[in-house]
């Protein structure tokens, strides 16, 4: 039987939308620093926050490569439009999806898959990041519900978020064992949002501090039960840092692509840059690293995929994809040369954008320092 | 049916590749291969010299087509108004008919119209089949191609040529089903092949990147339309000719649509396919603001002002003034291309034009390839100085 | 209402070029598309459905890599899909596509409209829309921007002319081709697009056979127009580049359109 191939027919679909509607503004939409609503909203309406949730329940029935593929793609036009998509895909919606009650769903889930509503994921400390043990953000039991108190900071979306899932610990004594997810509206009583901070890169993407408090939540808003928040955690870690990978990559490919078109177009010494060899080394390198990239990727996402646990994979993944799209925007900006260092060109863009990905799914010194560990360092 | 390669033959020349039209053979480890593209069309097949290209096709056998005579041509006309495209096409229709020996015929429909087919002769027709009637008053597909229907049959033309204008792109295809031809549409060139006596039909295909020579051997009347603008208007060496009248039988009940009314547009019209000096601008002119430069500069040639697709698509020019590929063809005296890199889509459009000057900055863009003098400069400098000395040179001629 | 989109892949034709030193195409890194002035067809296809509710089949003849064309229209929000595949078919000018088309057309259960684009950037011919009308004796209006007003029996348009356009009323069953009007294509949904991957998916794919014709009358075969020889297109001239201020060079100009009897 003929039938597309799903993986290939999502790029080329998600493609022709990043070429037509998000590059020829991205731009501009850079220099604005403004949410993208109105590129969120197509985004909405293609259904792809949906796309890692079976479909009876309201998503679009992908997995976690068809969701790579789009960050990718969509990453490849404008940085921040992915991690927005990113978040509402996975980090701002996944615990409500997997336990949130049919009133939850209704409320915010169904909202949040049709662009309706955004969530985000309150996780940082000002004094706790990538050492979750050490998160003071408070969960206390009472009669009715939990008492929320804390304060959490480089909230992605935070500003434009209806509900937030937080991080809290439950047992300061257990450490990490007592940590564990809670659902907070924005709306309600004691929550109070910063302005949103100025930022290198990413500059669609608003990002800001959120404290908590006295918020009383009911029972049904813990996500996790106890004892499992942990857990929880390392699952969902591992799709965060594939993503981010992926992110890693689609930027890498806009730097290339870049890099390739004007080292063709300028002249130097009566021929184009891109017949030197210190150029094509660079280039050559570009290529070699995305090419890496993409099988570490593809391959941590093919494990989620299948079930398995892929924290290692995924870790190296977002680690090497991440120091290549770092690279890569470098030598971008030095094949343009002061074109480079100008504001009207593209290059500065993702020489900027490409520190995002440094800190989210875990600095790469926390990284490497795993990635020691688990070979008995 | 298939081709294949007799591979101890095949000694690699590559002969075969280049002539396949569907790019279907490649040469591996030194042997013609032919792949998936293949459409059997054997085009291969007497090209190789070691006889290793093999073939079951059966040669397609052509009709004898001898009583098939004449060069027509559809005098398209709205409102009483003679379309260009109908007397540039007479203009080839008398060099076709003077390599054939045959005689150019111009079809013309319509409703009063008969003042027209002097024109008609005026421009090389030597006979015009007139058929007029009510029922002819506004073009109408059936109603138009009911009546080449009966042409056809009775009088058997060799070739059969229209305009590529939006009622020659409705009514040709139509006809070509109708009466049993194959058409090729928007050819920029036509000619007769010396030895086979065929039509010859020149076209870019793939938005222009490529052109494509098509044969219309396997059926009469050979028919093509031609996109305005491309061919000469020349005027006839003798300026007699036969009109026939025809009536037709045709009903309304057998015609399925009503024109229930023509809008016209208020877009301030220049017919650019007859201007003699064209300012063009394109990407590097930047804004409307650029635009009105152009506009002065144009004003001092006494020309008119037109654009490329990226111009056209922001706004800065009507689409009347877009000129390439998907716009118009000009061939005007002066083309000025200022801001256009050239891409080939617009080159297609204009490369006809006796010359061309353009202003670009930069020193690689294509249009300086069709160009006769290049400036490399910033044509915001160089624009209004132009204008400015053009200006002047005129007031010095008045003196 | 029962609709008939007809739809075509096509190279991304600005990629498309031909070889230098060999004369061949070079279709490689090529990427395919849905033919822009088709997308508009389906867009005008799925504004009906929602007006008015219609089925829409969407047909198409190519190879089978052109199945991620019906995908694409099922994710856009078709109900149906039927992909013309058959090497029989290959190197089809007009006159034998649309003769393809027109035979499958008629194994499609009863339909009142049928739209497709104007025309296909890769060939840009605009032929096959009035051939298919004609070979199925149906009325045809070409270059649709609007449809004003579907009734039964009939439908009222606007066509678009070089200076204005016209208001036409037009029986059904009809052929229309359509250019780009006022709603830019939809893009699709990404649950559908995987829908369309799986087997259950309404996508059929017809050969020869299935339409019941002999491959002596489609494809190369059965097409009356022949391509002889293709090549890139030349229209280089020896360009004199002027040189100095933007003054001089201005002079330069003026004086060489004097020399010429330009002005």
């Amino acid at each position: 039987m003929i039938r597309s191939n799903p993986e290939e027919l999502v790029r080329k679909n998600i493609a022709r939308f990043v070429d037509k509607e998000i590059i020829p503004v991205a731009q501009e939409l850079d220099n604005k620093g403004e949410f993208p609503r109105e590129i969120f909203e197509k985004l909405a309406r293609m259904g792809i926050f949906g796309i890692r949730y079976p479909r009876h329940k309201g998503g679009a029935g992908g997995n976690t490569t068809l969701f790579c593929i789009i960050c990718e793609e969509i990453s490849r036009g404008l940085l921040s439009v992915a991690s927005i998509t990113a978040m509402q895909c996975l980090m701002g919606t996944n615990f409500l999806f997997h336990s949130g009650t049919p009133e939850m769903l209704d409320q915010y889930f169904l909202p949040a898959m049709r662009g309706e509503k955004i969530g985000c994921f309150c996780m940082t400390e000002p004094d706790a990041g990538s050492d979750l043990g050490a998160i003071t953000t408070r969960a206390t039991e009472v009669d009715d519900g939990y008492l929320i108190n804390g304060m959490k900071t480089w909230v992605t979306d935070g500003p434009e978020a209806s509900f937030y899932t937080v991080m809290c610990q439950t047992d300061p004594t257990k450490r990490l064992r007592g940590i564990g997810y809670f659902f907070v509206p924005r709306h309600f009583s004691g929550v109070s949002v910063s302005s949103p901070f100025k930022c290198l890169g990413t500059r669609t993407t608003p990002i800001c501090e959120v404290a908590f408090k006295d918020v009383l939540i009911p029972k049904e808003y813990r996500l996790t039960p106890e004892g499992q928040g942990l857990n929880s955690f390392l699952k969902i870690i591992a799709e965060i840092r594939t993503m981010t990978a992926a992110l890693a990559i689609g930027l890498q490919r806009a730097a290339m692509a870049d890099s390739i078109k004007y080292a063709n177009e300028r002249v130097a010494s009566g021929k184009p840059i891109a017949k030197f060899q210190l150029i094509q080394a660079k280039i050559a390198n570009m290529v070699t690293n995305l090419e890496a990239s993409r099988l570490m990727t593809y391959r941590a996402a093919a494990m989620i995929d299948a079930g398995q646990d892929a924290l290692k994979e995924s870790t190296m993944a977002k680690y090497f994809a991440t120091e290549a799209a770092c690279s890569a925007t470098d030598e971008c900006t030095r094949i343009f040369a002061g074109y480079g260092y100008s504001m009207e060109y593209t290059a500065q863009r993702y020489f900027r954008d490409s520190r995002f990905l440094l800190n989210g799914g875990g600095t790469h010194e926390v990284l490497q320092g795993n990635i020691a560990r688990w070979v008995g360092l | 049916m298939a081709v294949w390669v007799e591979v101890d033959l095949c000694d690699g020349c590559r002969r075969c590749t280049r002539e396949c039209p569907y790019d279907a053979i490649e040469v591996r480890d030194g042997k013609a291969r032919i792949g998936d593209r293949c459409t059997s069309c054997g085009a291969c097949v007497d090209k190789c010299h070691h006889e290793a290209i093999r073939s079951d096709i059966q040669p397609r056998v052509v009709p004898d087509f001898s009583e098939y005579k004449g060069v027509w041509v559809f005098a398209e006309q709205r409102a009483g108004k003679l379309s260009r495209v109908s007397v540039e096409l007479l203009g080839k229709a008398q060099e076709l008919a003077k390599q054939l020996n045959e005689k150019v015929s111009a079809v013309l429909i319509g409703y009063h119209v008969t003042d027209l087919a002097n024109t008609l002769i005026e421009f090389g027709a030597e006979t015009v089949h007139l058929v007029e009637g009510p029922i002819f008053k506004d073009y109408r597909t059936e109603s138009y191609t009911h009546v080449f229907q009966e042409l056809v049959s009775a009088y058997k033309p060799n070739i059969l040529i229209m305009g590529a204008t939006h009622i020659g792109r409705d009514l040709a295809p139509r006809v070509s089903r109708r009466v049993g031809s194959g058409l090729t549409a928007d050819c920029t060139d036509l000619s007769i092949d010396p030895d086979e006596g065929i039509l010859l039909q020149t076209r870019p295909a793939f938005g222009g990147n490529i052109m494509a020579t098509i044969a219309n051997r396997f059926s009469r009347p050979q028919m093509a339309t031609v996109r305005p603008g491309v061919m000469e208007v020349v005027p006839a060496p003798s300026t007699k000719g036969t009109v026939i009248p025809h009536g037709s039988t045709l009903t309304e009940d057998k015609v399925r649509t009503q024109i229930l009314e023509f809008v016209k547009e208020e877009t301030p019209h220049v017919d650019l396919s007859k201007a003699k000096i064209i300012v063009a601008g394109g990407r590097g002119v930047n804004d409307t603001a650029g635009f009105e430069l152009l506009r002065e500069l144009a004003v001092a040639l006494e020309g008119e002002l037109a654009g490329t697709r990226v111009a056209f698509e922001a706004g800065w020019i009507p689409a009347s003034s877009q000129v390439g590929q998907t716009g118009i063809t000009v061939r005007p005296e002066l083309y000025i291309a200022c801001g256009v890199s050239g891409a080939i889509q617009h080159r297609a459009g204009m490369s006809d034009s006796r010359f061309v000057a353009a202003i670009n900055k930069d020193p690689y863009a294509p249009i300086f390839k069709v160009a006769d003098w290049g400036i490399v400069g910033d044509l915001f400098d160089v624009v209004p100085e132009l204008t400015r000395q053009l200006r002047t040179a005129c007031e010095v001629m008045c003196d | 209402m029962n609709i008939i989109v007809l739809v075509k892949q096509v190279p991304n034709n600005t990629e498309v070029k031909l070889d230098p030193k060999t004369g061949n195409l070079i279709r490689e890194g090529v990427d395919t598309i849905v033919n822009p002035d088709d997308l508009q067809a389906l867009e005008t296809a799925f504004t009906l459905k929602e007006t008015h509710g219609a089925t829409i089949t969407v047909l198409s003849m190519g190879p089978v890599q052109a199945i991620d064309a019906l995908s694409e229209a099922i994710g856009m929000g078709a109900d149906k899909a039927i992909l013309l595949s058959d090497r029989a078919f290959a190197g089809a000018d007009t006159w034998a596509t649309s003769f393809t088309l027109g035979k499958a057309i008629q194994r499609v259960e009863k339909f009142d409209l049928i739209l497709t684009g104007r025309q296909a950037i890769d060939g840009d011919t605009a032929q096959v829309g009035p051939q298919i009308a004609e070979y199925l004796d149906l009325p045809q209006v070409t270059y649709v921007f609007d449809i004003e007003k579907l009734d039964t029996g009939y439908v009222q348009v606007k066509r678009r002319l070089e200076d204005g356009y016209e208001r036409i009323q037009c029986s059904l069953p009809a052929v229309l081709t359509i250019i780009g009007g006022r709603s830019k294509p939809r893009y699709p949904e990404i649950s559908k697009l995987l829908s369309a991957c799986t087997k259950r998916a309404p996508i059929e794919v017809w050969n020869a056979a299935d339409i019941g014709v002999t491959t002596a009358e489609v494809g190369m075969n059965g097409s009356l127009t022949q391509v002889i020889k293709t090549f890139a297109p030349k229209f280089e001239r020896q360009s004199e580049f002027l040189e100095g201020s933007a003054a001089s060079v201005a002079r330069d100009l003026v004086e060489r359109f004097k020399r010429n009897k330009l002005i």
